[in-house]
């Protein structure tokens, strides 16, 4: 038999008992409908991260930390961590074991000896006051700095090039000018506080408006260069400079390099990680959640084959003579077989094929409904997001299950003998 | 695809059993349904086999057709031994060279005449031509031209056991296997069934081998074999030429 006629056949027979088909069918409509919602919320919120995400870029960078085993969660939990003794100088490799900062030569100590790294700069410590046009409204300033490597994308402008730029939020940049184009190259004065109480202000050159996102929603952004001045005119002068963290930027995004730093870093005691080791995590625990999610899509799909299973058992027993005359007439088991996957599979085709189809028309009008609820708290968020590469994954999944559901009648069906099939009652 | 070593020098006949043995087990009780049978069937053959129901002859017929494996003993197709053909060699024998006619009728009802007519041929995969011709000419002759594209169910029991016919028809056989085909038929509707079987046997020259318990049927054969507890009891040949 052709394989053409196999699957019409298939099709045909399946159609015989309309009604057992679209009930066996609707359980797999329940199954795959639920694993394409639970799997639209899991890429939604996937999206929306990513997007939130993905506007600071730096592929050479790596943020280092000092190391601390201190117990996060669990039955540990509030365990006080043990002080150790030292020597108390606190020198350029040999750091204080009892805190997580370090002073700038004992950075440059743990990272300038590593093959590929170009520099090493140091998180400042900045706070910025307020942020103001010439003689405009002065606005409250949430400082931050972008290390060389790192960058925000940006709606409008460019991205830092140098000292004495200022990259702000959008947010920001809408209030100052609906035609936030219009900023691109004005002076904007910045004023932060010195230790005595003055404000100290700076003039800026405003390159760039960046794009939405977690860290860039609220912040602006200057240079390390900059970054150090404001640092150096706030730390408190009687104590030596101490930084949380740096930053190694590479020569290049060699891969095997970055790898290489990483590892020696962390044998001298740091937490390195580049920006995508910190995405990943976030897209990780998202995919956890997801994952969680579809189990329960699954069980759902594991009860419908039962019914799969029900069908074909029931479809056999009344085809008993129909498959001895086929047999009578020459037709392999092979073929018999493949007669009662494909009903199998087709049924599990049809399931899925709706219960995507109508997974993928209720999240679309979750989103609309949605999105007028909560679109000032969450811009550019979608619960659900579909894509043609996880609904195909669904669909085959779907089927895959189908055609496991349906080998143990099948198998039945190929193995009757013609003779008593031809005689059944 | 069966195909036929003809370049035996020894005369063959067309289907052959020798020391051909059943037996069938259940429940630890052996029941010998057929015992040492030897038999020959010429080509174009038309014969009968008949005897009371147990007496063995739907057995000899199912082993004869390829559709049960001999516990003893062997059926010879061309003289070649079937026994050694692999599933799949068995499974086109029957469906190139064996054409089948039971009592019940086994048609789907819901299918065109068309339709139950060209399985043999789709089970092939036979090509939508030799579909066309073949079909066509099967069901012409079995005189339901008419009827090709009616619903299987709508047609009368002398109607649908010659649908039935034009099914055995389709694919060219050489033997017609016809196991009670008169059987659920009045008597006027069976004598048409068996007339458009014994013309078959007749113009188009296929090896009939009919199982029936009717002595009627039997009688119009060439050659009546009867069988009784699992033996041949009597083979006879009607004379007169046909």
């Amino acid at each position: 038999m052709k394989t053409w006629d196999l699957i019409k056949t298939s099709n045909r027979n399946l159609f015989r008992n309309k009604l057992r088909t679209f009930l066996t069918v609707m359980a797999i409509f329940v199954g795959s409908f639920t694993l394409t919602m639970t799997n639209g919320l899991g890429d939604g919120m996937r999206d929306y991260v990513e997007s939130q995400v993905k506007n600071i870029e730096g592929d050479r960078v790596i943020i280092v930390r000092k190391k601390v085993d201190r117990p996060v969660g669990g039955p540990r939990a509030g365990t006080p961590a043990e002080y150790k003794e030292n020597n108390g100088e606190d020198g350029d490799a040999d750091f204080d074991p009892n805190s997580v900062l370090m002073t700038e030569p004992q950075m440059e100590t743990a990272a300038h000896d590593i093959a590929g790294v170009k520099s090493v700069t140091p998180r400042y410590n900045i706070k910025g006051e307020y942020i103001a046009l010439d003689v405009g409204k002065k606005y409250q300033l949430d400082l931050g700095m972008l290390s060389e490597g790192i960058n925000a994308k940006t709606e409008a402008g460019r991205p830092l090039s140098g000292d004495g730029q200022i990259i702000i939020p959008i947010g920001l940049a809408r209030t100052m000018d609906a035609e936030i184009a219009n900023l691109i190259g004005k002076t904007a004065t910045v004023g932060y506080k010195l230790p005595d109480g003055k404000i100290k202000t700076v003039a800026l050159e405003i390159v760039g408006v960046a794009t939405k996102g977690f860290m860039t929603n609220y912040a602006s952004f200057v240079s390390a260069g900059t970054a150090k001045q404001v640092h150096e005119d706030q730390r408190p002068k009687d104590l030596p400079d101490r930084f949380i963290a740096f930053t190694v930027q590479m020569n290049s995004n060699d891969a095997a390099a970055i790898e290489n730093a990483k590892s020696k870093l962390a044998a001298r005691g740091f937490e390195a990680d580049t920006i995508a080791d910190n995405d990943k995590r976030t897209y990780d625990a998202i995919g956890i959640f997801k994952t969680g999610m579809n189990l329960f899509a699954f069980v759902a799909l594991l009860a419908a084959s039962f019914g799969i299973i029900n069908t074909l058992v029931i479809a056999v027993m009344e085809r008993t003579k129909e498959i001895g005359l086929q047999k009578a007439l020459g037709m392999g088991r092979g073929k018999i077989f493949a007669i009662f996957s494909l009903e199998s599979v087709l049924i599990g085709f049809w399931g899925a094929l709706l219960g995507s189809l109508g997974g993928i028309a209720v999240g679309l009008i979750a989103n609309k409904v949605l999105i007028a609820v909560y679109a000032s708290s969450f811009e550019g968020f979608s619960l659900f997001a579909f894509k043609p590469l996880s609904i195909a994954l669904v669909m085959l999944l779907v089927c895959g299950i189908a055609f496991v559901a349906g080998v143990m009648p099948a198998i039945r069906a190929s193995r009757l003998n013609p003779i008593d099939s031809l005689r059944y009652e | 695809m069966y195909s036929l070593r003809t370049a035996s020098l020894r005369l063959t006949f067309m289907l052959e059993t020798r020391d051909l043995s059943k037996t069938y087990h259940s429940d630890g009780v052996d029941y010998e349904a057929l015992k040492n049978v030897d038999l020959s069937i010429s080509r174009s053959d038309c014969l009968a086999i008949v005897g009371k129901s147990g007496s063995g002859k739907s057995t000899l017929m199912h082993l004869l057709a390829c559709l049960d494996m001999p516990t003893n003993g062997g059926v010879y197709f061309d003289g070649r031994d079937v026994s050694l053909l692999t599933e799949r060699a068995k499974n086109s024998l029957r469906n190139e060279k064996f054409g089948f006619v039971f009592q019940q009728f086994f048609l789907n009802g819901r299918d065109t005449v068309f339709e139950n007519v060209v399985l043999p041929l789709r089970i092939r995969g036979a090509s939508a031509a030799e579909i066309d011709t073949n079909v066509g000419n099967a069901i012409n002759a079995v005189g339901l031209t008419d009827k090709k594209f009616k619903k299987a169910k709508d047609l009368s029991g002398g109607e649908k056991q010659r649908v039935c016919i034009a099914r055995a028809l389709v694919s060219d056989p050489e033997v017609i296997f016809a196991d009670e085909p008169t059987g659920n038929l009045d008597s006027v509707t069976g004598a048409a069934v068996e007339e458009t079987l014994f013309n078959l046997n007749r113009e188009k020259g296929i090896t009939l081998v009919v199982v029936t318990h009717d002595s009627d049927l039997a009688s119009k054969c060439d050659r009546v074999i009867e069988m009784k507890d699992g033996r041949i009891v009597s083979d006879t040949a009607r004379l007169e030429a046909k």
